[in-house]
């Protein structure tokens, strides 16, 4: 009896034993992954994730006495040849068609002041933050800046607070047609307005008829330049014209352009080589992308209309041309093969450096928040890659994606150049970017010269992918950031 | 320990039923906007049907399955470990689904037949342990007593 009473006993008791075991395991599990997920308050970007070298020399190191970011500025002594002051408030503010919006503005306009220079001339602009109650800065996206210009919070500066100013000075080396936007808790400053558009004129060029079509959506309304709907701008039959098209939203823009061909004449700011005509495609340009379409309006008394979906179009024309009906584009222009090839200037041939950026997405935590979230190289922010390269390397990084969605690649600082797509080489014209979609599915291998030392953010330019930890940096050799995220002025790049 | 079990299989039947709710509210709601002129894109911020939808679903409803999990090796249902695990594989099964719905939208009809299918199986599972017999004293230790 007295031995039977023990067995019972012991078999529950070992039963019990198990069940806390397995319960402590489970627990324990999910609180260490938990714990271990936890980012602190503040800290340096250098000290995130591991160091990747790409096969290249793993020498430099990347602690104090190396060059510091602050120093790698534009030129600070020559005059200015355009200054401009741009003063950040959170205000409400009418749309250009008049809609009420309650956001941010750069001097009580969003989009902001589109700043007109000519290649060469040394560009001068102050911040000044009245009322953006985080703090503001002014990145110059797709601009190939000095580090310290590139106006990003925690990594090249503090973020501006209320009542203070930072000057931003750079030589425009590159025409074209750029943006710039707060990169201080930027996926709710920017989609609350505070950018605007940055043109780069060639120096001796032929004066051209202009349209600037900054897209951008205010509470679910897609506007182009600050309009909604329909905007129809006067040009005369025959009349060529150079929409500059700016996608300064989250997602791709599909631009669908009808009653005229056109042609894509740039991309990102670098020029298409022999561009050829196109007819019922689109352009698919990715977040923070830009596209120049030159087309010439029909000489029969027709408009062109050049359509970005959810209402909003241009249609371009003599005022008594009838109003082309709304078309959207289903083939797109393919990049790959559009153009003609042309010499890239640097042969990725035998590159010093070759990086790899795989996107995936699993569930976890971040910063001890459950969910699903996107990967770099298999692993959660902040266990993400922090490339190293040195000045005058040549850089090979293939990225791809098995993460479900889109992603709107961007490295601050640099243009990559694509040498294939899921193994299909390039064949047309150099298709130089800054602002890269890699689809589902897609796997891209491009090219960049190191020529512009720094520290520079590269990250998903849908801005609350950044948040959800899609950020990574590009290091140079011997360079380093005194700035930190979070800190006294609370800088959250993201 | 049975009672939590069981009431534990019944609010993962619920859960099913109001994230069904949740995603037809934040479907409709679309529709809704999309009248009064407002686009739905990349920019857009989730409704609250779609917000609530992605809160249970990540949140609320893999947390009562390791729940029911954990209390399974407590609670002495018959096969309610077995039935525990199936629970849970079927809600991994589910986020999975709704994961690889958003690059190939046609996988959210498995996502909604999966749906159904784990509301049956917790129910199953919670009858189980309602109509097992309340735990008799073991006859030794009956004698014993």
């Amino acid at each position: 009896m007295t031995a039977a009473r023990g067995r019972w006993w012991t078999s529950r008791w070992l039963r019990l034993t198990a069940a806390i075991a397995v319960t402590a395991g489970i627990v324990g599990t999910v609180g260490w992954f938990w714990f271990d997920s936890r980012v602190p308050s503040t800290y340096s970007v250098m000290d995130m994730g591991y160091l990747d070298y790409g096969g290249g020399p793993a020498t430099g190191h990347v602690h104090p006495g190396g060059t510091s970011v602050a120093d790698l500025t534009g030129s600070r002594d020559d005059a200015a040849d355009v200054a401009v002051t741009l003063t950040a408030r959170q205000e409400e503010f009418a749309l250009g068609s008049g809609e009420q919006v309650t956001g941010y503005t750069l001097n009580h306009t969003s989009p902001g002041p589109t700043i007109q220079v000519t290649e060469g001339e040394l560009l001068e602009v102050t911040l000044v933050n009245e009322s953006v109650p985080d703090g503001a800065t002014l990145h110059w996206h797709g601009v190939d800046v000095p580090n310290a210009e590139d106006g990003v919070a925690g990594v090249t500066q503090d973020a501006v607070p209320v009542g203070g100013q930072y000057v931003y000075r750079f030589r425009a080396e590159d025409p074209g047609s750029y943006w710039y936007h707060s990169h201080q808790v930027s996926h709710e400053q920017v989609r609350r307005g505070l950018f605007g558009a940055l043109v780069i004129a060639p120096r001796d060029a032929e004066p051209e008829r202009e349209e600037l079509a900054v897209v951008h959506t205010y509470d679910g309304r897609r506007t182009i330049s600050g309009h909604t709907g329909v905007r129809r701008v006067e040009a005369a039959a025959g009349e060529q014209v150079r929409v500059r098209v700016v996608n300064t939203d989250n997602g791709s823009l599909r631009v669908s352009l009808s009653g005229a061909p056109y042609r894509v004449a740039a991309l990102d700011a670098r020029d298409i080589h022999e561009p050829t005509e196109v007819t019922d495609q689109a352009v698919l340009l990715a977040a923070g992308g830009r596209a120049d379409l030159v087309l010439t309006v029909p000489a029969g008394g027709g408009a062109a209309r050049v359509d970005i979906g959810a209402g909003a179009a241009l249609v371009l024309g003599p005022a008594e041309a009838p109003e082309p009906p709304a078309a959207e584009h289903d083939p797109t222009v393919d990049l790959l093969s559009y153009g003609s090839p042309a010499p890239l200037g640097f042969d990725p041939a035998a590159p010093d450096r070759r990086f790899e950026l795989r996107i995936g997405r699993r569930p976890g935590f971040l910063d001890g928040r459950p969910g699903l979230w996107w990967t770099m190289n298999g692993k959660l922010f902040p266990e993400v890659p922090m490339y190293v390269v040195r000045e005058g390397d040549v850089a090979i990084m293939t990225i791809s994606n098995s993460s479900g969605d889109v992603h709107p690649m961007h490295l601050h600082g640099h243009h990559v150049v694509v040498l294939s797509r899921n193994g299909e080489p390039a064949t047309g014209s150099p298709w130089r970017t800054d602002s890269l979609d890699v689809d589902d599915g897609e796997s891209y291998e491009v090219a960049f010269q190191a020529d512009n030392p720094g520290v520079w953010m590269d990250h998903c330019h849908n801005l609350p992918h950044a948040v959800e930890g899609m950020i990574t940096h590009l290091m140079y050799e011997g360079v380093t950031t005194p700035y930190l995220v979070g800190g006294e002025p609370d800088n959250q790049p993201e | 320990m049975k009672a939590t079990y069981m009431w534990l299989t019944r609010l993962i039947a619920l859960t099913v039923v109001l994230q069904a709710a949740f995603i037809a509210w934040g479907t409709f709601d679309i529709f809704n906007a999309a009248s009064d002129g407002r686009a739905f894109t990349e920019d857009t911020d989730y409704n609250a049907g779609q917000a609530l939808h992605s809160t249970f679903g990540i949140m609320v409803v893999p947390l009562l399955a390791l729940l029911l999990l954990i209390v399974s090796f407590f609670a002495r249902v018959p096969r309610g470990v077995i039935m525990a695990l199936v629970v849970l594989g079927l809600v991994v099964l589910q986020i999975a689904l709704g994961l690889l719905s958003f690059p190939a939208p046609v996988l959210g009809l498995l996502h909604g037949v999966n749906a159904f299918i784990l509301a049956g199986v917790a129910g199953f599972a919670g009858r189980g342990a309602g109509s097992a017999p309340a735990r008799t004293p073991e006859p030794e230790g009956a004698a014993a007593a």
